[in-house]
């Protein structure tokens, strides 16, 4: 029964994304993001069906197995852009810090004005970096890791989706900065946006996925507590 | 068919032992990095040293690129458990998600565009 079941969630969502994939090849609207579409048609199967996250549980393990080979996968189309990165490392590096300080700043402060409370803030600040580095931070700065995790998807489905149009309307047609913006405040989901934009967006959404991680990192602890004082 | 599947699994196999000698790397450094973003600049330097030829992994890696956003349909799909936060204060994290993602989206894409522009010229 098990198997079966599993076997079933596998099909399911593997079917939900080569429809909704070939949805939004067809019409490119940024709301008909299949990560998006996709979640929500197998959340409501789940939900018809009287499934628990808990049941899903093995079914995503297996299929997110390939995500780390695939993030390494992402040294292609870097070592592809090597020349962009070597004659403009210095807007590539300041562009991704700059971002990850605004948009750090921009959630808690709103978070703040909106009344949130400390621990919800703490656990919104690192929520655009990507999932395994957000929860550590999340931890080590007394958010909650899960509530981090969940944040972290949000923000990639949001920026995945809002990203593009967002980048449109300011008139950044540059497919550096694109890339970049896309990875910075969406990590691996913007990423995945730019590489359907492009190569060169698509290597800069990497790029900026691991400076991003980094850099949030490393100013978190010092960075963080300036807007819950 | 046959070949280009063997190639494509080979290749991913491939990728899959340089992310986990990343992971590896990250645990007795006790570097500030996930595993796979590790992993991906140890491919990185790989491929600027020459030890591996891009060729070497593009079957495999094209193969993953291409269907990237597949891996983030699971991981989403995990938000369905935080049901009663989001009925309570769905509408406000909402609201400061939003905020955040425009003004960082904004802040890095035209601040890029107007330094590379400038360092282009």
């Amino acid at each position: 029964m098990s198997i079966l079941l599993f076997a079933g969630f596998v099909v399911l969502t593997v079917a939900a994304y080569l429809v909704t994939r070939r949805i939004f090849l067809k019409y490119k609207y940024p709301i008909l993001n299949p990560v998006f579409l996709s979640t929500l048609l197998i959340i409501a199967a789940l939900k018809a069906g009287g499934f628990t996250f808990a049941d899903y549980t093995p079914a995503k393990e297996a299929m997110t197995f390939l995500l780390g080979p695939a993030t390494v996968a992402l040294a292609l189309p870097l070592y592809n852009n090597k020349k962009v990165l070597r004659n403009h490392a210095l807007p590539v590096l300041a562009g991704v810090c700059a971002g990850s300080l605004a948009t750090i700043a921009a959630a808690l402060v709103a978070g703040r004005m909106l009344g949130l409370a400390k621990g919800l803030l703490l656990s919104l600040g690192p929520k655009s970096v990507t999932v395994p580095i957000a929860v550590e931070i999340s931890r080590i700065a007394g958010g909650e890791p899960t509530l981090t995790a969940a944040f972290v998807v949000a923000t990639g489905m949001i920026g995945s989706i809002l990203g593009p149009v967002t980048l449109s309307l300011v008139k950044v047609s540059n497919p550096i900065a694109r890339g970049l913006a896309l990875g910075t405040v969406s990590h691996g989901q913007g990423t995945a946006v730019a590489l359907l934009e492009g190569e060169t967006a698509g290597a800069m959404g990497g790029v900026a996925m691991a400076i991003a991680a980094v850099f949030t990192a490393l100013i978190a602890p010092y960075y963080l507590p300036l807007f819950l004082s | 068919m046959t070949t280009r599947f063997l190639k494509i699994a080979w290749q991913i196999l491939l990728l899959w032992l340089v992310f986990r000698c990343g992971a590896y790397l990250v645990g007795i450094l006790h570097l500030a990095l996930p595993g796979n973003v590790a992993g991906m600049l140890l491919m990185f330097a790989l491929l600027l040293t020459g030890v591996v030829k891009p060729v070497q992994i593009e079957a495999g890696g094209g193969f993953l690129l291409k269907h990237f956003a597949f891996f983030f349909i699971p991981i989403s799909v995990g938000l369905m458990v935080f049901g009663p936060l989001m009925r309570q204060s769905g509408l406000t994290l909402l609201a400061i998600l939003t905020v955040s993602a425009v003004v960082g989206v904004v802040v890095t894409g035209v601040f890029v565009q107007v330094m590379h522009a400038r360092s282009s010229r």
